[in-house]
């Protein structure tokens, strides 16, 4: 209640900022539906998490749709000082460190590559934070941290071949045009094995579902590393540095870490003994329609309809239960857009009596991964894919 | 002969002109406020909270306990460096824990 009373205040403050802002396309952020929603350059209006640097989330109802479009794709900053405009005629992508020669690559460069176009699901490691329980701090997310995106660009395999790796890489680290507040906070570099780096589908992207990326999505290209959570995906990549020893960078020596266990979990509110660096996406399914306290009609069909995805292996089997996870069925999985896309089902329903009814979706992967049925924990909030519970009412027909 | 030129120099200088509008962008972000609760210690946490980042950080957070509160205060100072005195660290984590802390 007291979120919503101080949002209401900033949507006041924001009228007055909105008259003034209208001529640069960045809306406040307004009150819909009690979430706070914000419009910034490029985006449509999403849910407001931060302002500074800014963390905006895509509401649910753009999961009905095969592609998120790239006005709603869901936005994360870590540190203030983001880039606000870029010049192609100046923007250079360097690569250099242990490497037979330096490379300084222009856009045009960049485009001269083999393009790789494939459609693959980004998604913040901390989606759907807000459903840990005991909850934990940092983002607080619903669902809405991920999208389904048909990126397009240079695969870093073949840059990194034109530089020449020498004997000895070991990590290749990855920074952008972001940088710190101040000096003592630690800049955001992220750093992959070189073993990883070197997987052909990993690409340097320039095109998001045919067009330049949005400036708060990463123009003028970001790294996509297809099948692991979007921390590595630098936005704004301006360097790519060959080490020679292992990166000891803070966000990845001491961030975006989970505990070394099996499921990345632990007991809540436990320690873990070991953590290892966050790297694929855990198996997951949502269910898109119909919403979550919403109604339907007693004896009228519906369609279950959502969404199933894993970090890089196809999605073989959705389950679909309508009575709490009593009684499952199989769904029938949409068009198969590859191993990096998500998938679409549907389930075909017809409730008789009405009442309260619970609808659950589990998905399995083609290496037998899945859902747990409680939600697993660790500190950070990670990995979340519990298989979720949409209590609809069906109503008597007619009422 | 004098009248082709011209018109082709003008397409050349218009395409020149599109070419570099589509090879710059530029953005302006929105100034977003959000206020924090009226309290003891309001006005440090808003001016020293917002050097790195909106307040927003902390009123979106789920209630913390006086222990986690005072950890994340910890965590800006000894991790990001926040310019912060230990005298301050506890007016803003008093403040933290009074105001976005589990209901009493």
């Amino acid at each position: 209640m007291e979120n919503y009373k101080l949002s209401r205040r900033a949507l006041l403050k924001g009228a007055a900022a909105m008259v003034a802002m209208s001529a640069v396309q960045g809306f406040p952020a307004e009150i819909f539906a009690g979430e706070r929603m914000a419009r910034f350059p490029e985006k449509t209006d999403l849910l407001l998490l931060t302002a500074r640097p800014p963390q905006l989330e895509t509401p649910m109802s753009y999961f009905k749709e095969m592609i998120t479009p790239n006005e709603a794709l869901f936005v994360r900053w870590h540190i203030s000082q983001i880039p606000t405009s870029v010049d192609l005629n100046s923007w250079r992508l360097k690569i250099g460190g242990n490497t037979e020669r330096e490379l300084s690559l222009s856009m045009d460069d960049l485009r001269k590559f083999e393009k790789v176009v494939y459609t693959a699901v980004i998604q913040c490691s901390g989606n759907s934070r807000s459903f840990f329980s005991p909850r934990v701090f940092g983002g607080q997310w619903k669902n809405g941290a991920m999208g389904n995106v048909t990126w397009a660009g240079a695969r870093l395999k073949d840059v990194l071949d034109r530089a020449g790796l020498k004997a000895g890489s070991v990590d290749i680290a990855f920074n952008g045009l972001d940088y710190p507040p101040l000096a003592s906070v630690p800049d955001l570099v992220k750093s992959l094995p070189v073993d990883k780096a070197l997987e052909s589908d990993i690409i340097i992207a320039y095109e998001m579902n045919g067009k330049p990326l949005p400036m708060l999505n990463g123009f003028p290209a970001r790294l996509v590393v297809p099948g692991w959570y979007a921390t590595y995906w630098v936005k704004s990549l301006s360097d790519i540095t060959v080490l020679s020893k292992p990166f000891d960078g803070f966000w990845v020596k001491t961030a975006y870490r989970i505990p070394d266990t099996p499921c990345g979990c632990i007991e809540p509110g436990s320690a873990p003994a070991k953590t290892i660096p966050i790297n694929r996406m855990t198996t997951r399914s949502l269910i898109v329609a119909p919403e979550g306290g919403s109604s339907v009609k007693a004896g009228a069909p519906v369609s279950i309809t959502g969404i199933a995805f894993s970090g890089g292996y196809s999605i073989s089997e959705v389950v679909v239960s309508t009575d709490g996870g009593r009684n499952w069925g199989q769904a029938a999985l949409g068009k198969d857009m590859g191993k990096y896309s998500w998938i679409q089902w549907s389930y075909p329903w017809r409730p008789e009596k009405p009442g309260k009814y619970i609808l659950m979706a589990k998905a399995t992967n083609s290496i037998g991964e899945s859902q747990p049925f409680e939600g697993l924990w660790n500190l950070a909030g990670y990995l979340w894919n519990k298989v979720e519970k949409n209590e609809v009412i069906v109503r008597q027909e007619g009422a | 002969m004098k009248k082709i030129l011209s018109i082709i120099i003008f397409l050349l200088i218009v395409t020149a002109a599109a070419y570099s509008m589509g090879d710059e962008k530029r953005i302006a972000l929105p100034n977003i406020q959000t206020d924090l609760a009226p309290g003891a210690g309001r006005e440090k946490v808003s001016t020293l909270c917002n050097i790195c980042h909106s307040v927003d950080y902390i009123t979106m957070q789920p209630p913390g306990t006086r222990q986690q509160w005072a950890a994340t205060v910890k965590k800006m100072i000894k991790v990001f460096g926040a310019p912060i005195s230990e005298a301050d660290a506890e007016v803003i984590t008093n403040y933290l824990s009074e105001h976005y802390g589990p209901a009493k």
